[in-house]
């Protein structure tokens, strides 16, 4: 793909159209069970609403989560015909891309996408694989869009291991997974266990990066219990704002479990958790790894040199991780518009570069523009 | 005051020695229930409260170096590593007293609480007014929390302990409704800051790896004990408890820093982006922040340089001391590391002003 405007979002999300699993999933096999959207009435609203279904359970609060693609900033589309075809036809979205001076930007589900935990793994499987092959369509229209597999969690490893090697054949240039699967599902294995191993190094033999986004399912437990005297707004803004909470813990586990170790050359991503908190958790991993000489424990690197073999982090709006960029790593930080979501800096996402990037080089912008993506991606610029 | 070495730790650790219960319970009324050590066949050796084993990790001290438990050793190892006030919260006990908070009989936790409250009197404080004495108090119903907080601070205390997730203890109301009113107000009333420490609520920080060795385990654990705060944070700052109290002061301990200028900046922003505006937050969560709140840091460097998005004046300096992770006996060392280039008055106000201001000492 050609660099045009100098900028790739690590972290966006792309819908897929309403037929996305009808269209590729056995009706006879699953009937009613496949994720579709249907109409019901809703106490809050006087018409009928539209929903999606999966498995017959409703997803709630809307029909799309793209309230800044929307003609009033902020609204959250009630009835599919109200969505934007930019959110969710490539070719369209293309259009959106354009408007807001972004080259390439990486897809991650905007629901139902990335789990299906209905207590049924070929279920899964099939909604995974039929999500894998919506999203796979997208890098077909344009190389612009960079998609990323989800995972069948309940099956075997070897079907996972096959599921994403097919998906990577199909054009995925990641794969995107719950910071803890034992969370999520009993009977999952934790992200250190050994059963996924054989996952890690496919990954990477096949150089294709694990992308852990936002609280990556994670958050939830780590937090404590939600007020329920919050207003939607301020219970939104809470749990938005302690998400970040996964990352600053995950990064201390992949160091201290020797899981960055063992898989050399993964990379891990961290999207939607913002910079700052790294050198907190990077001061702290190597206070700890001297005072307690680690080196002699099996942790034989330094961590910060760990961090920056292996870990990307993403940020959108921020200014205080860019004012430590040489600590955390001026090769391990991309940035993202997080489109269609609630804090996107589209459309003007370069006004939110040029408030991040102050007195930043020419050259350290290039790389946490597109070029630190472009090589993550190994996307081919000429 | 008098200070002589220009460092004040709001954060550290005073090791209940096995006598602290049993010399102030009644044995008649409480019998094995009482707080006490136990020898294991092994010999090793444990802590139990309410006939319970305490297995928390980090409370692992019986009764072993003498500067963990003894005051008058304590001020020995304080000189060593040019420390002038200590500011204490309790181990046993549980970082944020949360211990006795678990406990049903509320009579038998208010007589634990109290045991605490007064040996840190007549153990510590009464020894040197080097030692800045935090309370701990009873978990629930809220007179009875008062009625300590009043008590504790008439004897000498000068900061209240409490729990940041009280409804993960027992069965009481989401530390954000009016129920707790009166404990913001008695701290604001009688000028005390109310601390969160971080680790009261293990259910919020990952477990190692059960193939984790010890100090790679331990490492672990004190790093994510210290970011745990992040979830009590992004609540504590929209739960319009600091719009309430507005001079109600709030130390969140053991927290660090980098994390935690992060969110200040991400809390401005998410906020504005869900239009938190309108429902009655006139003031930027930052801003709220830095009327009100401290964070504590200790190995922290180059999170320094981002300190202007925490403020200075919201600074606190520490040595842990006696946790795996405390900069001791080379805080000096750390310190001049840290604070290297800065502006003098930031550079005092971070080591010792905000504190001494914050204690009224």
């Amino acid at each position: 793909m050609k660099i045009k405007f100098g900028l790739i979002s690590s972290d966006s999300h792309g819908q897929l159209g309403k037929d996305a699993y009808t269209a590729r999933m056995s009706a006879q096999k699953w009937g009613d069970r496949i994720p579709h959207v249907i109409e019901v009435n809703e106490e809050k609203f006087s018409h009928p609403v539209e929903r999606w279904v999966v498995n017959g359970e409703i997803q709630g609060g809307n029909v799309c989560n793209c309230p800044t693609a929307m003609k009033e900033r902020g609204y959250y589309p009630q009835r599919w015909e109200e969505v934007p075809r930019e959110v969710y036809d490539p070719a369209q979205r293309l259009i959106a891309l354009d408007r807001d001076r972004v080259d390439a930007e990486v897809l991650f589900p905007n629901g139902p996408g990335g789990t299906f935990f209905y207590d049924d793994p070929a279920f899964e499987l099939d909604c995974v694989r039929a999500y894998n092959d919506a999203m796979a369509e997208y890098r077909r229209v344009s190389d612009r869009f960079i998609p990323l597999a989800a995972i069948p969690y309940m099956s075997p490893i070897e079907t996972i291991v096959a599921e994403v090697e097919r998906a990577v054949k199909a054009g995925h240039l990641g794969i995107n997974m719950l910071a803890d699967p034992s969370v999520a599902v009993k009977g999952l294995k934790n992200i250190g266990d050994p059963f996924w191993h054989q996952l890690w190094s496919t990954c990477q033999e096949l150089g294709v990066g694990v992308h852990l986004h936002a609280s990556a399912g994670l958050a939830g437990k780590l937090s404590l219990p939600q007020w329920k005297g919050y207003s939607r707004r301020q219970s939104h803004c809470v749990s938005t704002l302690r998400n970040f909470c996964t990352a600053t813990q995950i990064v201390p586990y992949l160091v201290f479990s020797g899981m960055l170790e063992k898989f050399p050359k993964l990379n891990w991503v961290f999207a939607e958790t913002g910079l700052g908190w790294v050198s907190s958790v990077l001061e702290a991993c190597e206070h700890e790894w001297e005072k307690n000489r680690l080196w002699t424990e099996g942790i034989k690197a330094r961590p910060s040199e760990l961090f920056r073999r292996q870990i990307y982090v993403d940020f959108w709006f921020e200014t205080v991780g860019i004012e430590m960029r040489d600590f955390i790593g001026i090769d391990r930080i991309l940035w993202e518009s997080d489109f269609p979501h609630i804090t996107s800096t589209y459309p003007n996402s370069w006004d939110a570069v040029e408030h991040s990037l102050q007195g930043v080089s020419p050259a350290d912008r290039e790389k946490v523009l597109f070029r630190n993506a472009a090589r993550l991606y190994r996307l081919d610029l000429n | 005051m008098e200070i002589r070495y220009g460092v004040i730790s709001a954060d550290d650790h005073v090791c209940e020695h096995s006598e602290v219960w049993t010399k102030r319970l009644s044995k008649q009324k409480w019998g094995d229930r009482v707080p006490h050590v136990e020898a294991q066949a092994g010999g090793a050796q444990i802590w139990k409260i309410d006939g319970k084993p305490v297995s928390e990790p980090d409370t692992g001290f019986v009764d072993t170096t003498p500067a963990v438990y003894n005051a008058g050793e304590r001020l020995k190892a304080m000189d060593k590593d040019g420390i002038d006030y200590s500011v204490l919260y309790p181990t046993i006990s549980g970082m944020s007293g949360e211990w006795f908070g678990r406990l049903d009989d509320i009579d038998f936790e208010t007589a634990c609480v109290q045991a605490y409250n007064d040996w840190l009197i007549e153990e510590w404080a009464k020894v040197s007014p080097r030692f800045v004495p935090q309370c701990i108090v009873p978990l629930w119903p809220m007179d009875r929390t008062v009625a300590e907080i009043r008590r504790a601070v008439k004897t000498g205390h000068k900061g209240v302990i409490y729990p940041a997730s009280p409804m993960e203890l027992k069965s009481v109301p989401h530390i954000n409704e009016p129920d707790y009113d009166p404990l913001w107000s008695v701290c604001q009333e009688l000028n005390v800051p109310l601390c969160f420490h971080s680790g009261a609520s293990p259910k919020i920080q990952m477990r190692p790896d059960e193939n984790f060795s010890p100090a790679t385990a331990r490492a672990f654990s004190g790093i994510v004990r210290s970011v745990s705060s992040i979830a009590v944070l992004a609540n504590f700052l929209f739960s319009k408890v600091l719009y309430r109290f507005p001079n109600l002061k709030v130390v969140f301990a053991e927290s660090s820093l980098g994390w935690a200028a992060y969110e200040m900046e991400y809390a401005d922003y998410q906020s504005a982006a869900d239009g938190l505006g309108q429902e009655g937050y006139s003031l930027k969560p930052s801003e709220l922040f830095q009327r009100q709140c401290y964070f504590t840091c200790w190995y922290d460097c180059e999170s320094l340089r981002v300190r202007r998005y925490v403020g200075s004046g919201n600074i606190l300096w520490s040595t842990n001391f006696p946790l795996e992770t405390s900069t001791w006996p080379e805080t000096r060392k750390h310190l001049e590391r840290a604070l290297a280039g800065m502006p003098e008055n930031e550079r005092r106000q971070i080591q010792w002003e905000n504190a001494a201001k914050l204690y009224s000492l």
